[in-house]
């Protein structure tokens, strides 16, 4: 294990993030190219409507079928927009919002704090521990600091962020490990649920679940092109079902829109099919409010796929293949230049690629 | 000098634990190079010979067969044929393009080249496929045996092995940073090859190119070792100079096989490097992808992406032009 000494106790230090990863990271949709039934500034149509709920796993929470992404909606900048947009999906009933310690050093839990502001005991808060294989005590710290910037006293759901690297399991499983800390923080009643997302390989995801710890959730790629490339649909969800773990779906449209900008599926079908499988919620980062419009006109429009319908989207993604549109796991795009490094492992600009 | 031999499966042919990679021949200097290479392998006692219709545009098949001239007879040549899921026509029209350029009329190996994609196994098999022309090369004598080849996950090669076709050998990255982790061929691939009589092919002892020993993970001489201490029946690696080919020819003449424990005091070393894959991008990104193959596939080429600039960049070429089948 490589200690970063530069990453020690100093957690909250800003710039530590400094050229991390999210300059690639854009629009989940371009505006430009949503359908034209989205871009007015609000659709009148959708009035009262609310999200359906499904139970958060074996929690007793009841939680929104579509989530709110944090990096994606922190990106949008303006937190009068921000606080808009919280609003208006929590007005529709979407009561589960994701977050991490590390997105955008902070300020994306802080945005989001602020927009929560009165509406905190309506929704369930998430959030993630970034020690990359780091020890307990730092994990902790962590937590602290995320309740501030969130201004609450506690967090619904606390998740290890980023498990991705062949060799996670191990330092996560070790003595004194971050396992250790979600242990504790669920103790003291600062977190009530715990978990770990990562968007890399189902092996490591089951390697995860297999050392037994009890996770309460699990978050991970799920989308139409999944089955057909490293599949977690096809080798990890049926063992979080199994086990009664809630499963979080992420990256429903390629982590940046790709299977959309690519032409290779609409909106409605990539979140349509995401939200069809047997999950708890699907989170989905909306940056800005045109795209919050659409996923709610989705949502409203939502009837699960049948066997049918979902396997022949599945057939339409056989094309692709190749992992081009998921390039979180097929390329090294989407691993976080924080996590590589404290790892101990080259930036992305060291590597070769 | 000599090296050791083995066994290529249940064939009954013995071949060099050491073989001579057919790419790395085409970055030699220029043809006398490469044909000195040639001249120093066989010499050394290397009898294992790679290559592929497509390296270098068949600059290196040429090379090869101008190297082996008067030397055929010595050694087990093996190309592979480049179809990337075409039709098995296709595939015996590149046969009689290898025959000529390597100046023979018969190979030892024909493998399918760079298995990588998961529709690759169902291409093969599918009628019309790779698979009949792999049938019929051998019925002609042609070719003596079959195999395939890929750099890029474990469960390709399961795939393709659960086909059912009779391969005789499989070819694939097997180097101490493979053996750790999650997408190991030497965990999910060798054994099940050792327990079916197929004969192994190592390639990659030094990931590819070589990029752990510049940065002082460890010698060439241990990956070497380390590759060759695998139950494979040769180790391929590559040579664009001569002092390459002397090093790793020094290696395989006095080859000692490591034992259990210096392999894992290896693995271990390399262990702290091999999980997030940095040392064997043919496998977590897209580097050593074939733009060729891609194409072939329709998956299209974002020639603004870094990873698919360097792709190209690969296999480009100086002088040949794409042969014509």
């Amino acid at each position: 294990m490589h200690e970063n000494p530069k990453a020690g106790p100093d957690v909250s230090r800003r710039g530590f993030l400094k050229g991390a990863a999210i300059a690639g990271v854009t629009a989940v949709i371009p505006s430009n190219k949503l359908p034209a039934a989205v871009q007015s500034k609000e659709d009148p149509t959708l009035g009262s409507f609310q999200s359906p709920t499904r139970p958060l796993g074996k929690t007793g929470l009841q939680c929104s079928i579509l989530g709110m992404g944090g990096f994606h909606l922190s990106t949008v900048g303006d937190q009068k927009v921000i606080n808009n947009m919280v609003a208006k999906a929590t007005d529709h009933g979407i009561n589960i919002f994701d977050n991490a310690w590390e997105y955008l050093n902070g300020l994306s839990e802080e945005r989001l704090g602020v927009a929560l502001k009165g509406k905190r005991d309506r929704v369930i808060l998430m959030s993630s521990a970034c020690t990359h294989g780091r020890k307990q005590d730092l994990a902790m710290r962590m937590l602290e600091e995320s309740l501030v910037r969130l201004q609450t006293d506690h967090l619904d759901v606390w998740q290890i962020h980023e498990v991705i690297y062949h060799n996670d399991p191990e330092l996560i499983y070790a003595p004194d490990g971050v396992l250790e800390a979600l242990t504790k923080a669920k103790q003291q009643g600062k977190v009530r649920f715990v978990g770990f997302d990562g968007h890399k390989f189902p092996a490591i995801h089951l390697e995860m679940l297999n050392r037994g710890y009890a996770f309460d959730t699990v978050q991970m790629p799920l989308n139409p092109l999944d089955p057909n490339f490293r599949s977690f649909e096809s080798n990890v969800l049926p063992v979080a079902n199994q086990r009664g773990i809630a499963v979080l779906g992420m990256k429903s449209m390629g982590g940046s829109g790709e299977l959309i900008s690519k032409g290779a599926y609409t909106p409605s079908e990539a979140l349509s099919y995401a939200m069809s499988l047997p999950v708890a919620t699907t989170i989905s980062g909306m940056d800005s409010t045109e795209v919050l419009d659409q996923n709610l006109t989705i949502l409203r429009d939502f009837k699960p796929l049948s066997a049918d319908q979902l396997q022949r989207l599945r057939d339409h993604g056989k094309q692709f293949d190749d992992g081009r549109y998921e390039l979180y796991k097929s390329t090294m795009k989407y691993d976080r230049d924080l996590g590589r490094s404290l790892h101990g492992y080259p930036s992305s600009a060291e590597l070769p690629v | 000098m000599s090296i050791p031999l083995r066994d290529f499966g249940k064939t009954g042919v013995q071949i060099s634990a050491l073989g001579l990679g057919g790419h790395h021949l085409g970055g030699a200097r220029d043809e006398k190079a490469a044909i000195e290479i040639v001249h120093r392998a066989v010499d050394g006692g290397i009898t294992f010979y790679d290559n592929a219709w497509e390296y270098y545009r068949g600059k290196t098949e040429s090379w090869l067969g101008l190297g082996l001239k008067g030397r055929r007879d010595k050694v087990f040549l093996m190309t592979k044929v480049c179809t990337h899921g075409r039709d098995a026509s296709l595939a015996m029209q590149m046969l009689e393009q290898s025959l000529r350029r390597l100046q023979t009329d018969h190979l030892d190996l024909w493998q399918i080249h760079g298995v990588v994609f998961q529709n690759d196994p169902e291409l093969f098999i599918r009628p019309g496929g790779a698979a009949e022309a792999l049938r019929k090369a051998k019925e002609q004598g042609k070719v003596r045996f079959v195999g395939f080849t890929g750099h890029k996950d474990p469960d390709v090669h399961l795939a393709m092995l659960n086909t059912g076709f009779p391969f005789d050998s499989v070819q694939m990255p097997l180097n101490p940073f493979d053996a750790t982790y999650f997408m190991s061929f030497e965990q999910k691939v060798l054994p099940v090859l050792n327990q079916r009589g197929i004969a192994p092919l190592g390639m990659k002892p030094i990931s590819g190119h070589g990029d752990p020993v510049q940065r002082g993970v460890l010698s060439a001489s241990e990956a070497l070792r380390y590759a060759m201490s695998l139950p494979v029946a040769c180790t391929i690696s590559g040579a664009e100079e001569l002092h390459v080919i002397e090093q790793n020819l020094e290696i395989a003449q006095n080859f000692v096989p490591m034992t259990a424990a210096e392999m894992q005091a290896l693995r271990d070393r390399c262990r702290p490097y091999a999980a997030d894959g940095r040392f064997e991008l043919y496998k977590a990104s897209l580097k050593f992808d074939n733009p060729e193959a891609r194409l072939v596939h329709d998956f299209p080429l974002d020639t603004a992406q870094a990873e698919v600039k360097d792709m190209i960049k690969e296999a480009d070429d100086t002088g040949h032009a794409w042969p014509q089948v």
